[in-house]
């Protein structure tokens, strides 16, 4: 913009300001710092904020916001010019003990035990594709940061490290080629899921019977923990205080929730042929959301002369954020009995949820994320917040702004009629058989 | 940790600190030194290509406020109008001679705002953006 700034940013961000101002090429932006938080405080407790200390500067605040504007600026805050950024060498070699601390300690694992990837082991891995080791399969990105590039090898190593198979390395391939990683730089602590559709599911011996979302079996454990060390490697995420902010983090993030898809006990079309592909195509198709609850918790779910899963499966909506999605994750058992409710298609099951599940404007108005992303579209005109921001406290609105927020899956093993309900939205489908 | 530290963590430091474009530090090395009779094994660097940076030329400041306008951007997280405000009655009790214009950014927090850019370059002298959470 060619005009002096001074960003304010509130002291518990001190670490993520200074990278990202750095990564976005001013390493030496005259950040000013704040007390954490300024949320839900006072004009008088935000006035001694303002009359006080900067915290990480240890200067008067104001002295600084006005020393950042005009104080003249030194040789270093003036360069230009391009600055390479090294992840060091292409390979590690040391004994197997101290490749497994080296891997931990610098960030490369989940903290937990790894396959080291050995060149033999990342040969092996790449014979499950027959893509080029060193083609670029996509970009990353850790939050806001600029993105990180990587190669059909990167992604074989992070595989390796899992304990994937190499006839798991397409699946994986294709989640990258997304760009989108499972650990996402935000305060939310944000959780993942992926929906794997077609053949594939038998082949790899994907468990979508009884303990789907369990550790019970290897391609849902490994794919789902390749998922969490792709992020932390290919985009450089996972780094508490720097590209990743969740302040309480989520065990979700260790192999996120891997569904495999019962097609087969099934009474409706599979997820991926609802977004356009074949049933015999082998697709992955991700989600991201703030987590999963079970129906057991829902009101009406211990009727069981005529249980009501539309019903309950509203009434765990309703607790959720209508920001992100909402994802029906129903025991075939469940889904039937809803197919024998009239809901013949996952459409009509959708549609009824929509328009069931309800809130009033007054509850809709307090809620952080329509204050923090819908208001501001509202201010646009952005439908449908402009109109509900529009309308009288006591007015009742849908709990999601389109049903296209809804998702239906069917999994699960059959031994209970339960469904279980995520606050996750739909983000893509990605064919898996392109990376084969 | 000062910003030193951070950057060297980043691998910017000797790069940013020295003008030589030509390497930018590495991860920890490997070889620890110890021996525990095992035999050495390669096994291969997972993370990804990180993009070269640019290096931006921060704006040259103001030789002071007297007389200028100065901009309070609102990103939208909470609580960042109400800080601003209080910013604003700084600058009335403090330096008068300072005018200030509160703006709440258009959009969710990451969203751009050109049109606010825009005006600021047209009307503005400075600008003080709050919060970043």
């Amino acid at each position: 913009m060619g005009i002096p700034s001074a960003p304010i940013v509130t002291k518990a961000f001190k670490d993520l300001a200074i990278l990202n101002a750095a990564k976005r090429g001013m390493p030496h932006e005259r950040i000013c710092f704040t007390q954490h938080p300024v949320w839900g405080k006072t004009p008088d407790e935000l006035r001694v904020y303002v009359d006080g200390q900067d915290p990480v500067n240890q200067k008067p605040f104001m002295k600084e916001v006005v020393d950042a504007l005009t104080v003249p600026l030194s040789d270093e805050e003036k360069k230009s010019g391009i600055v390479s950024v090294s992840v060091g060498p292409p390979t590690f070699t040391d004994t197997a003990d101290n490749l497994q601390d080296f891997y931990l300690n610098n960030g490369y694992t989940d903290f937990l035990p790894i396959i080291l990837p050995t060149q033999e082991k990342v040969d092996a891995m790449l014979k499950g594709t027959s893509h080029h080791p060193d083609e670029v399969v996509g970009k990353m990105a850790a939050g806001a940061y600029p993105p990180w590039s990587y190669t059909v090898r990167h992604v074989a190593a992070s595989a390796v490290m899992a304990g994937c198979r190499p006839e798991y390395l397409p699946i994986l391939l294709a989640i990258a080629s997304t760009g989108i990683a499972s650990l996402f730089s935000s305060t939310n602590s944000f959780a993942f899921s992926m929906i794997v559709n077609g053949p594939i599911r038998d082949k790899l011996e994907f468990n979508y019977g009884i303990g789907a979302l369990g550790p019970f079996a290897q391609a849902n454990a490994a794919i789902g923990r390749a998922w969490t060390l792709m992020s932390k490697n290919l985009g450089n995420g996972g780094i508490p205080g720097d590209t990743y902010l969740g302040s309480l983090g989520n065990n979700l993030n260790y192999n996120n929730v891997v569904i495999a898809e019962n097609e087969e006990a099934s009474p409706w079309v599979p997820f991926h042929v609802q977004r356009g592909f074949k049933k015999e195509e082998n697709v992955v198709s991700l989600f991201r959301g703030l987590g999963v609850v079970p129906g057991q918790v829902a009101r009406g779910s211990s009727v069981n002369t005529s249980p009501m899963f539309d019903e309950q499966l509203s009434d765990l909506f309703s607790t959720f954020t209508g920001f992100f999605g909402a994802l029906v994750i129903a025991d075939p058992l469940v889904a039937v009995r809803l197919h024998e409710q009239g809901y013949d298609t996952k459409e009509k099951l959708i549609d009824w949820l929509y328009k069931n599940t309800t809130q009033t404007v007054k509850d809709y108005k307090s809620r952080n994320y329509a204050y923090l992303f819908e208001y501001p579209q509202a201010l646009q005109g952005v439908e449908p917040f402009a109109t509900w921001y529009k309308l009288p406290d006591d007015a009742v609105i849908p709990h999601f702004p389109r049903a296209s927020s809804f998702n239906v899956v069917v999994t699960g093993g059959q031994t209970n009629a339960y469904p279980q309900a995520a606050n996750m939205s739909y983000g893509v489908s990605v064919s898996i058989d392109k990376w084969m | 940790m000062n910003r030193r530290k951070l950057l060297s963590l980043l691998g910017m430091s000797p790069v940013l600190l020295t003008g030589d474009p030509a390497r930018a530090g590495q991860a920890k090395r490997a070889d620890s030194g110890a021996d525990s009779g095992q035999a050495k094994i390669t096994a291969v660097n997972p993370k990804g290509m990180p993009p070269a940076i640019q290096l931006i030329p921060m704006a040259p400041r103001l030789a002071s406020l007297d007389g200028e306008t100065v901009y309070l951007v609102d990103t939208g997280f909470h609580g960042s109008d109400m800080l601003l405000q209080q910013i604003e009655a700084w600058f009335k009790r403090n330096m008068p001679q300072v005018t200030t214009v509160f703006r709440r950014k258009a959009g969710p927090y990451a969203q751009d705002d050109p049109a606010l850019w825009k005006e600021i370059k047209a009307q503005g002298n400075a600008v003080i953006m709050a919060v970043g959470h």
